[in-house]
């Protein structure tokens, strides 16, 4: 090895290939995703449908000029927030009870500790039953969390009635996942060596756990668990749609109906509820923040006070779960006749074990339809007489249903004929018998739309983090070293408080909200989800991404300053939070594609829309299949995220 | 100063918006006060107690009724409360009504014990039928139910004209869009597609660009007469007492021959005293003023006794498959 080979060795190494290796992933992605869904752009080509579109959205603009604050609409909708508000508040209780224990048992370095066996014996389930254990509680919290709120509550309708109570139920499964997943991590996460002594001194696991590891994560644990109550809260409020009560069937209702004004309140008593929430966590957080160098910590001089901070984070929070219990079971006087309805009911009769029994109806979902006779290659063909026969009709007198259609993959063309395009499309034909390979094609909805979704969300939100930016916008003297005219001041101010009123409404609007609306203006499809998940995307990006720009020292704009802000934030800005940027915006693609599930169910199509339809005919192994699907596309996205070593959690 | 100027640009265009939404204002205030009857859509009623469900042999305190939701719900729940109150003078225990959001749930509902009677549709019968065991036992239908029939209906802007059947349908309409009612629907779903697919011979997917459940009957009418979907399939009894000025707007292209629909089902539970109880106080329906109204909602001139056997022809239809593509 000469010293010239290893210098361009270092330098090749060094190279940038991974952007652009990202840009043609990218590029592939997106051309990927037309080609493998229908898109239907006519909304937007065709010019009645547009002209169509544009007059309803028109109308919705219009109607936030006269809302529909009718008395009776008014304390309608109020109740309605309120139902919302206690569902999602159970539903999180419930959640961070079972997500802990789960994640106890989730999480390697609490349920397995130290261990003896290396190499792969390292990562084989089976090694100890400790293992086991934490094997077996990640199943259930991957199960848990990839199967989305409304599928849940799809599933629970059945057995628990329509109510809030069922959305509450279904939000706190899929809520569970979600917190179990993120506590073990976090947990797992911490360097040994921090906990170390603890073990030193004899502590067992449990030991090690509370004195050790927890308090550790306490921090994390606690901003990550009031995160996901705020979404908890926005998705409570479209679950109705589904029969979860809450907000979300009136609005499904009034947007069938055409009812704008009546829509519009519903919209600002959600964004209302969304953005109290918001405020409530904020103050919570800030209660709970027990670090004095944090530059945002409330710092109380009194030792009494500063001791107090933490009783009444918790006691705020308490009372808000105690307030949402007691309205579910006594205080929720929405019910018939004005008369409290107890709608903690079936959950206590859940509990006594006699409405176990009837989950047995739902037995088939245990054994998911593989379709492997197929594979036999047979036609089996059943023909019925048609019990309404017309003999004009070519298949009048009968029904010819082909019961079993057999896979022939190889019959016209050969496996050498992999360079022959007719030979993938007639291969691609025949695989389409299988009923597994129809039901994994129907993922391509979610995704694409989740691809599409993300990138438009992406790149909005880097447009809008400029003018959304305290630092670019207000601040901007600290670094560029000019003195604005009052007016440029002025109109900066406002620009600002433009950008974050976008931002601040798309994001509290829940994306199922926004899809219902577009749904309404471009008609079912996936134009109307991609552009719901985009723009919600946008909203919570823009935050996040502006967040970043603003913890960055003004001092290090200074130098990257070139005389022109546009320029400072494109070139200094931006590439300083890109990694961040790039973290937040694969967890919002996992996310969306979640909500391409999601939007699947109340109407754009794709895989959850056939789960919701097999479930509703009752084929329940079909629906159990499709439920299988799911599971699997989180799974792998999760294993892509791992493998590109993107964490939420900073060591 | 370029982009001071873009600035105000902007600002001035956001205003001039602002103006032209209050300008409406003073337009679009009827508006505001029309839709305020219908308050109390999607709440009340739903959801239900789970206490009528340890009635097996003495019979239940208290009878829950239920019904697929094939019309909007806020009708739905005026009218099942009438029909409530009629039973409870005739049967002489308490009768509740219990909203439900889809037709799978009605179905659930009466096998799981939290209804006890249901109206259900032809196929949410046989699936009663099936999901119960066999438990379950049909009350009665109405007059109408026994020929009934479904209505392809198109834009009148599409320019597809009467059809002589469903093959012609096919044809004329290729490449159209296409939505059903309700995806657990017989006359607006599965009905028309079993005559759609043994008629022409192919699949809906294939033939239109765009298949699509609108969720119920009115909802089809609405959204083929406003050109969201060309064509449309739904049963004749919503489209026939609908608005002219709908009917114009959506001209019938075809109807299907006569099947049997709906139908009161009850669970076997409630014992044969009770069924039959209830049984007399629908078949005697078309007797009082009071019942006369019900049967008014219903559309039908009185309930005729029916049995679970006659829906065995929408039972081989559905044994057949639905086959939607997934």
């Amino acid at each position: 090895m000469t010293g010239t080979t290893g210098t361009v060795d270092r330098y090749a190494a060094k190279r940038p290939w991974g952007h652009f290796a990202a840009l043609v992933i990218i590029a592939v992605l997106v051309a990927g995703s037309f080609w493998a869904a229908d898109w239907d752009f006519t909304a937007l080509t065709d010019s009645v449908k547009r002209a169509r579109a544009l007059e309803r959205a028109l109308e919705l603009v219009v109607s936030f000029s006269h809302p529909d604050f009718s008395a009776k609409w008014a304390s309608r909708c109020w109740e309605l927030t309120l139902e919302t508000l206690s569902a999602a508040v159970f539903a999180t209780f419930m959640a961070i009870i079972f997500a802990y224990l789960l994640a106890m048992g989730a999480s390697r370095a609490v349920c397995v500790g130290e261990e003896s066996p290396r190499g792969w014996l390292r990562s084989f389930p089976l090694r100890s039953p400790r293992a086991a254990l934490c094997s077996l509680c990640r199943l259930i919290l991957d199960v848990l969390r990839s199967v989305p709120d409304f599928a849940w509550a799809v599933i629970l309708v059945a057995v628990l009635g329509l109510g809030p109570v069922t959305g509450a139920v279904a939000l706190g499964l899929n809520v569970t996942g979600i917190l179990g997943k993120l506590y073990s991590e976090f947990w797992d996460n911490i360097n040994e060596k921090e906990y170390e002594q603890i073990r030193s001194l004899g502590a067992g696991r449990l030991k090690t756990f509370l004195y050790g590891i927890r308090p550790l994560a306490s921090r994390s644990v606690q901003s990550f668990t009031l995160m996901r109550a705020e979404c908890a809260i926005r998705n409570a409020a479209v679950i109705g749609a589904v029969g979860g009560g809450g907000l979300g069937a009136e609005i499904m209702y009034q947007i069938g109906m055409g009812k704008w004004d009546k829509i519009t309140t519903l919209m600002i008593f959600t964004l209302g509820l969304t953005l109290s929430a918001d405020l409530a966590s904020n103050f919570i957080r800030r209660q709970l923040r027990n670090d004095p160098n944090h530059p945002r910590a409330v710092r109380t001089r009194s030792t009494a006070m500063s001791v107090a901070r933490g009783y009444i984070g918790v006691g705020f929070g308490l009372c808000i779960v105690m307030w949402a219990v007691w309205f579910m079971g006594w205080g929720n006087s929405a019910g018939p006749k004005g008369k409290a309805k107890n709608y903690l009911e079936p959950l206590a009769n859940l509990a006594s074990g006699e409405e176990l029994s009837r989950f047995e109806f739902f037995e088939d979902l245990l054994s998911p339809d593989f379709d492997m006779v197929v594979w036999g290659g047979q036609d089996i063909y059943a023909i019925r007489a048609n019990p309404f026969p017309d003999p004009d009709a070519p298949l009048g007198m009968f029904m010819i249903t082909k019961e079993t259609e057999g896979i022939r993959m190889f019959e016209h063309y050969g496996v050498l004929d992999v360079f022959d395009g007719d030979a993938w499309t007639a291969w691609e034909k025949e695989l389409s018998k299988w009923f597994v390979w129809r039901v994994i094609k129907s993922a391509a909805v979610p995704v694409s739309m989740a691809i599409i979704g993300t990138l438009l969300g992406v790149i909005g939100a880097m447009l809008l983090t400029y003018p959304h930016s305290v630092a670019f916008q207000l601040e901007s003297q600290q670094f560029t070293g000019e003195t604005p005219h009052p007016v440029i001041r002025a109109l900066r101010f406002v620009q600002m408080v433009l950008a974050r009123g976008i931002g601040l409404v798309s994001r509290g609007v829940p994306e199922v909200m926004w899809a219902f609306l577009f749904i309404a203006f471009f008609g079912p499809g996936l134009l109307a989800g991609a552009i719901a998940i985009a723009l919600h995307s946008l909203g919570v990006l823009v935050r996040v991404f502006s967040e970043t720009v603003d913890n960055v020292p003004y001092r290090n704009f200074e130098q990257g300053f070139r005389g022109s802000r546009m320029t400072c934030f494109a070139y200094t800005a931006g590439p300083m939070s890109w990694r961040d940027w790039m973290t937040y915006s694969f967890f919002q693609f996992e996310s969306n594609v979640r909500m391409g599930i999601v939007l699947g169910i109340v109407g754009v199509g794709g895989l959850g829309f056939f789960f919701t339809f097999n479930f509703e005919w009752f084929r329940f192994e079909k629906a159990s299949t499709y439920l299988l699907v799911m599971v699997a596309i989180t799974v792998v996205i999760d294993r892509i995220s791992r493998g590109l070593k993107l964490s939420r959690i900073k060591s | 100063m370029t982009r001071i100027l873009v600035l105000m640009i902007a600002l001035a265009g956001i205003f001039s918006l602002a103006a032209c939404g209050g300008g409406n204002n003073a337009t679009g205030g009827g508006n505001g006060g029309n839709g305020g009857g219908n308050t109390a859509a999607g709440g009340d009623g739903s959801g239900d107690d789970g206490s009528g469900d340890d009635g097996t042999s003495a019979g239940p305190e208290k009878l829950i009724i239920t019904a697929i939701p094939d019309d909007n719900a806020d009708k739905l729940k005026e009218n099942y409360g009438k029909v409530a109150k009629y039973l409870e003078s005739k049967i002489g225990i308490p009768v509740e009504y219990m909203h439900v959001e889809n037709y799978a749930a009605a179905v659930t509902a009466l096998a799981n014990g939290k209804a006890h009677l249901s109206w259900m549709g032809g196929v949410t019968t046989v699936q009663a039928d099936q999901q119960t065991k066999g438990q379950a036992e049909v009350v009665c239908c109405r007059d109408i139910d026994k020929k009934f029939h479904t209505y392809f209906i198109a834009n009148v802007d599409s320019g597809i004209g009467e059809v002589k059947n469903l093959k012609d349908l096919a044809e004329a309409a290729k490449g159209k869009s296409f939505t059903f009612g309700s995806k657990g629907s017989t006359s607006g779903h599965l009905m028309p597609r079993h005559f759609f697919t043994t008629q022409s011979g192919s699949k809906p997917e294939d033939v239109f660009s765009n298949v699509a459940y609108s969720g119920s009957h009115d909802k089809t009418l609405a959204q083929v007469a406003d050109g969201s979907f060309a064509v449309g399939a739904l049963n004749f009894a919503t489209y026939d007492k609908s608005s002219d000025e709908l009917k114009a707007k959506a001209p019938i292209i075809y109807t299907t021959p006569n099947y049997v629909d709906y139908s009161w089902v009850a669970h076997k539970d409630l014992g044969a005293d009770l069924i039959g109880k209830i049984r007399t106080a629908f078949l005697e329906m078309d007797k009082s003023d009071e019942g006369k109204a019900i049967l008014g909602f219903f559309k039908a001139g009185s309930f005729v006794k029916a049995d679970l056997k006659e829906w065995d022809g929408i039972k081989a239809v559905m044994e057949a498959g639905v086959d939607i593509g997934g």
